[in-house]
């Protein structure tokens, strides 16, 4: 094996790793706050991947696309949470169950509109194509990717630190209750936050839709990984979630390569050995 | 209290008996087919329903471990291998597959349980999906023949009957053991338990065991009533809606999994006729339940104890938290209200 091919594959495995921290980071972010484990999260990437597609398609615009399918899965994030999960607030297990549903919903109707064919989204010429680093040549908009995942992890981590809305949401984290009572209204806070998350989720979906398929299906594939990521990383860190998705972004590629019949397996002996030995993941705190 | 309730619910149970007995006389091939897989289906669900009723752990992934015992089977026919052998095949399988469920989960809880139990029935249909010299890959196996012992349905399905009493059977006797007795206590107050020198860890260990066999039995059913396998019937749909339907029938009652796989597969295969979109119907059936109704169809059955209110919270899903998250929520979102709707915990009150 080469140094040029191993460098493919270790950036293989960090593009995709890329891409599953602007998905985990929403998840997380979500359980940190609001202990609501949303398995919905695959179906709001599903959707987001899908919208940009169609508006992509319609219009032939990018930006477009981009605005269109984070906004629109904003509002479906927002009617999720009003209308559904607001009912049952309080019950962890309860509001799992409604993101379950909500999935089913989802992906059926997804289906109903987008089709069964699979799906991916044209990226604009100034983003794609090969780039030449030295002997390696590898795909500019994978490169892109990685960008942006570092752009998100750095404004997630700027906002919790350096924001009004971060301290809240640290204070949040710790105690609730106290939050509330200092005249900090925790439930809107809630509820933007999951709007956030979900729109977090579409943009994974807009950047992968330039590398994976959209199609039926892709929804739990992605949220395994996610699951994976925050499993690892630890439930509710946003450092952590960084962390396992590079983890788990090259383990999956060098296990596609390696030993593809079991990639899926490769992926989750990390997770059970993290769960035997360090059960809240590696950055994870105790609860 | 007991008197007319149970005299109504007794002769509803002999009515149900014996139109269950008669059913083979009564219907069609393919009813008697759709019935036989309402049957399977409610044993899937009872698997999750023991361990979600009894202990507090709700699986997302018990579809991987009925598949792994399947695939089994399927394995075994395809190799020629006698019917002895098959069923060692479904049992290694299952005991396995199990076990890496349970060793991975025992320490967990609640959601976290919910998540990993997940992942897990997830990775069950990647490996079924990938390793296509084994499993056939997604064209999966075909030529699978049950037993001639029953080969014709209504054999089939009184062999289906039949299994499903005896597990419902020892499954009754397993909670009333003194591990069940514990798993009970468990899910009421861990911290209590822990405290009092119980190991949990162990028993969580044994509860999946249990409930993962149990789980394996309705996998070697399954693909003996499609004579047919592929990664599907380890798909997270499966898994999920083996949670839809003890959640819909009432989760930890004893009937609820066989009233929530009559609606649910009942849904999907005569409505499939007419509605596309059935899947959409069924998550909204599904999420109406969770909001308005959390302690299943069951719950408007049971007489003597108040339906839970709307919002409110089941007890046999109050458990599913941990400790310290459900006192800390109840002081937000619940004013302090005696718990209701569980008759299990009603008759522990009245007794001391």
């Amino acid at each position: 094996m080469s140094w040029d091919y191993l460098a493919v594959q270790v950036l293989n495995g960090l593009s995709f790793g890329a891409l599953l921290f602007v998905l985990a980071s929403g998840f997380t972010l979500i359980f940190g706050l609001m202990r609501i484990v949303n398995l919905a999260h695959g179906a709001y990437y599903l959707l987001g991947g899908n919208i940009a597609i169609s508006v992509n398609l319609a219009t032939g615009s990018y930006v477009l696309a981009i605005v269109v399918a984070v906004v629109a899965t904003g509002v479906v994030g927002l009617l999720s949470e009003r209308l559904l999960l607001r009912p049952v607030r309080g019950n962890e297990m309860l509001e799992v169950l409604v993101t379950v549903g909500l999935a089913f919903v989802i992906a059926d109707l997804s289906l109903a509109v987008f089709g069964g064919n699979p799906r991916s989204l044209k990226v604009p010429a100034g983003l794609s194509g090969p780039l030449e680093m030295g002997p390696v040549v590898y795909p500019k908009y994978r490169l892109i990717l990685v960008a942006l995942a570092v752009l998100v992890g750095v404004g997630l981590y700027l906002m919790q630190r350096h924001s009004r809305i971060g301290a809240i949401i640290r204070a949040g984290v710790d105690d609730r209750e106290t939050v509330g009572l200092l005249g900090i209204n925790i439930g809107r806070v809630f509820m933007w936050l999951f709007v956030f998350g979900a729109c977090l989720a579409a943009l994974a979906g807009v950047a992968g839709a330039g590398i994976l398929t959209m199609r039926p299906g892709a929804d739990t594939d992605i949220l395994l990984y996610a699951l994976v990521v925050v499993i690892v990383g630890g439930l509710g860190s946003i450092q952590g979630a960084a962390v396992g998705s590079v983890v788990i972004g090259l383990i999956d590629s060098f296990s596609r390569v390696w030993i593809p019949e079991f990639s899926y397996f490769a992926v989750f002996a990390p997770m059970a050995l993290i769960l035997m030995l360090r059960p809240r993941g590696l950055l994870g705190r105790a609860t | 209290m007991t008197g007319r309730g149970s005299v109504v619910r007794g002769a509803a149970g002999a009515v149900l008996a014996v139109l269950a007995l008669l059913a083979p006389l009564l219907s069609a091939e393919y009813v008697l087919s759709l019935l036989t897989l309402m049957l399977i289906t409610a044993l899937l669900a009872t698997s999750v329903n023991m361990p979600a009723g009894e202990v507090g752990l709700v699986s997302m992934g018990h579809a991987g471990i009925a598949a792994a015992a399947a695939y089994g089977v399927a394995y075994g026919v395809k190799h020629g291998f006698g019917l002895g052998v098959q069923l060692l095949l479904a049992l290694a399988l299952t005991l396995l597959v199990s076990a890496v469920y349970a060793a991975t989960t025992m320490r967990t809880n609640g959601i976290v349980f919910l998540m990993i139990t997940l992942a897990l029935g997830v990775m069950v249909y990647g490996v079924a999906l990938k390793w296509s010299a084994v499993t056939g890959g997604q064209s999966g196996l075909t030529g699978i023949q049950r037993p001639d012992a029953f080969r014709t349905g209504p054999a089939f399905y009184y062999f289906v009957l039949a299994v499903c009493v005896l597990v419902v059977l020892l499954l009754h006797l397993f909670a009333r053991s003194p591990l069940g007795l514990m798993l009970r206590g468990i899910r009421d107050s861990e911290h209590r338990m822990s405290s009092l020198g119980y190991a949990i860890a162990p028993a969580k260990f044994v509860a999946v065991m249990v409930s993962g066999v149990v789980a394996g039995v309705a996998g070697v059913l399954l693909v003996w009533h499609s004579e047919f396998m592929s990664p599907a019937t380890a798909a997270f749909e499966r898994s999920a809606m083996a949670v839809v339907i003890i959640i819909i029938g009432g989760i930890g009652s004893v009937m609820g999994p066989l009233l929530g796989a009559v609606l649910v597969v009942g849904i999907q295969y005569w409505l499939s006729s007419y509605l596309e979109r059935w899947p959409t119907l069924l998550g909204a059936l599904f999420i109406a339940v969770v909001i308005f109704l959390p302690g299943g169809l069951a719950s408007m059955f049971r007489r003597g104890t108040a339906r839970p209110a709307p919002g409110t919270v089941h007890p046999a899903l109050d458990a599913l938290l941990p400790s310290g998250w459900r006192r800390r929520t109840h002081e937000v979102s619940a004013p302090p209200e005696p718990p209701v709707g569980s008759p299990a915990i009603d008759r522990k009150g009245e007794g001391t």
